[in-house]
């Protein structure tokens, strides 16, 4: 009687053809971009189903093909990883130009010499402009950190400050949301989540606002900010770009950031291996999905130049920081 | 005449001293000692886990317990009311089938139950308990090899039915309490995420659709536990076994733990008395089980 009372759970079975019916209905069930993405998945598994082969397969080619069929989704947050591989789908960057190269600013425009802590870097650079390089979101950012750090700005009557996220492929919303905390001064929309409800396509949950508060205690920044991008700012940092793009006196400069706006989810199938999805859209406080990444703002799209580049020329960065002079020359107006 | 009142006078107040005797013996008499029975046992046995918030796939270990147990006679009524007050710490180990993921659960649960008695004439040696109970639960399953989603919290408020059976015999000269208890939840309110919602989301403040409400259909549990209690002297040698079966589903999400587990543990019966008040060795001793 306790048995028969216990709620179905869809039984997996393994073998080649067990582990990729579950492999295809896990992402069916709790993938979020089917529509933006613009993926017929039934067709997808037809297709990709075809291609197993029980009599000859080695695991290896079985691995291809899953990871294959997950790169349908054209979507940087899916992963299919085993003890030997992970699956990735690289296009959403390795199809653009890089625009970004640490070494250059590190040697013309840091010298060599610049404070760091975690993934923090800074510098006060010659002409009174702050340089603050977030390397990733993955690990947390310190309050110590940003405080000297604003503080060191401050100190130095630094009108503006640049923010490099180039190369910066996410991480945790955590760190995100401290980092944006000492940009505002009121309590602030800065986006909307939404998650699947149920397995079908469209079951999606009312979008959620939410709000971060200022940094109060800890030192923040209120004047403008020139954020710098690639197409490999990512995911999390994709969501820094895109919640400071709404605020006031922020520019964004470079390329089209990475996008990753959905939040992953993860899984395995019974062979063990794991499976990593997005699942919940994140929105910006406009409403719109930056899945597709968050464009510079309008007249401030810039590419590395590689033959400036050979000189000792970062032409985004030298743009934003041109940028940033012309709003030091205002601020020094006001 | 004088002397005949004064000698109804003397015969009244040896009428109301005997009385008056009689009604105090009557009292402490009605005033039994109900001694408290503490049970301490460990459990140890298998865990069958699921959980399609964190995997769609079932995972099997062991289970691990640590329970307390004590039960008294009611004093407005110790023949026919037992409470009964039950904490239990238990701890899951449990492996995906492929083994390179292992999922742990850590939960804790106090419940208290109100039971009725019934002695049954024609077998003396058997007592019959029903009532309900109420239980709290707490904890979660952790499967940390999930990024975003690497955990499921376990919360649940829950009110049910429980009944049990004692039966005292002796095996050759060792008296023996064996003893079957089931009970199950029938309402209450438990926590759940829904299908596909992150914590980050909760955190962000997003707490509409965690909590709901449970019966039966939604929310099964039958916890089993037969009980020996071997009397040795002044201490209770108590081995037993102990079967689990929970299935929730909410949301989409579906949970599942079945467990077996022996039970191995000692129990004492013990009394308070006052130092002022001594011990009356008239008074009747009302166990709630033995």
């Amino acid at each position: 009687m306790a048995m028969s009372s216990c709620h179905k759970v869809e039984e997996y079975h393994g073998g080649l053809y067990g582990n990729f019916d579950a492999l295809w209905k896990i992402v069916d069930e709790h993938y979020c971009f089917f529509d933006e993405k613009n993926v017929d998945w039934n067709e997808a598994r037809e297709r990709y189903r075809a291609m197993l082969d029980p009599e000859g397969m080695e695991t290896t080619e079985f691995f291809n093909v899953c990871g294959a069929m997950l790169s349908e989704l054209q979507d940087g947050h899916v992963n299919l990883s085993s003890s030997f591989n992970t699956s990735y789908y690289r296009k959403w960057w390795s199809d653009y130009r890089q625009n970004f190269d640490l070494r250059l600013v590190q040697e013309y425009y840091l010298d060599f010499d610049y404070s760091q802590s975690g993934p923090l870097s800074y510098k006060v650079l010659n002409d009174s402009i702050g340089y603050m390089r977030v390397s990733t979101m993955a690990s947390g950012i310190t309050h110590g950190a940003l405080d000297v750090s604003i503080l060191e700005f401050a100190d130095a009557d630094c009108p503006v400050i640049v923010i490099d996220v180039r190369d910066n492929g996410g991480g945790m919303m955590t760190t995100t949301q401290t980092l944006v905390e000492r940009f505002i001064n009121t309590r602030t929309l800065v986006g909307y989540i939404s998650h699947k409800t149920g397995p079908g396509h469209n079951e999606f949950s009312e979008p959620y606002p939410f709000y971060y508060d200022p940094a109060t205690g800890h030192m923040r920044w209120l004047r403008p900010v020139v954020i710098v991008t690639n197409r490999s700012t990512f995911s999390a940092a994709n969501s820094f770009v895109s919640i400071m793009r709404l605020l006031p006196n922020v520019r964004i400069v470079g390329d089209t950031t990475g996008g990753g706006s959905g939040m992953p989810f993860s899984s395995e199938i019974p062979c063990g291996w794991a499976v990593r999805m997005s699942a919940c859209p994140v929105y910006d406080a406009e409403m719109n999905l930056t899945e597709h990444g968050v464009d510079p703002s309008p007249g401030c799209r810039v590419n590395l130049d590689p033959e400036l580049a050979l000189q000792g020329k970062d032409t985004i960065l030298e743009f934003a920081l041109a940028l940033a002079s012309d709003w030091r020359s205002w601020y020094k107006k006001q | 005449m004088r002397n005949a009142i004064i000698a109804i006078l003397l015969m009244l107040a040896s009428v109301h001293a005997a009385l008056a005797s009689e009604c105090v013996d009557s009292v402490e008499m009605t005033k039994p000692y109900r001694p408290v029975l503490s049970a301490y046992t460990a459990g140890l046995g298998s865990a069958h886990v699921c959980n399609t918030y964190l995997t769609p796939l079932h995972y099997s270990g062991w289970s691990a317990t640590l329970n307390y147990e004590r039960m008294q006679a009611m004093g407005f009524d110790p023949e026919r009311w037992v409470m009964q007050l039950g904490l239990q710490a238990k701890f899951d180990d449990a492996h995906n089938p492929a083994r390179n993921a292992t999922m742990w659960g850590i939960e804790a649960e106090l419940s208290w139950a109100m039971l009725r008695r019934h002695r049954i004439n024609s077998c003396p040696r058997l007592q019959l308990y029903w009532g309900g109970f109420t239980a709290a639960r707490g904890g979660t399953l952790l499967l940390m090899r999930n990024g975003n989603n690497p955990a499921q919290a376990i919360g649940a408020w829950s009110m049910g039915a429980e009944v049990a059976a004692a039966y005292n015999l002796k095996i050759k000269r060792l008296p023996v309490t064996l003893r079957y208890q089931a009970r199950m939840p029938l309402a209450g309110v438990f926590f759940s995420p829904d299908y596909g919602e992150l914590y980050y989301e909760i955190f962000l403040g997003n707490h509409s659709g965690l909590v709901h409400a449970a019966w039966p259909g939604n929310y099964f549990r039958l916890d089993n536990l037969a009980t020996a209690d071997l009397h040795l002297g002044n201490t209770v040698l108590r081995l037993g076994y102990a079967c689990d079966v929970f299935s929730s589903k909410v949301s989409g999400i579906v949970s599942r733990n079945i467990a077996h587990r022996f039970v191995l543990g000692v129990a004492v019966e013990w009394l308070t008395i006052g130092r002022s008040r001594g011990i009356d060795p008239h008074a009747r001793i009302i166990s709630a089980m033995y």
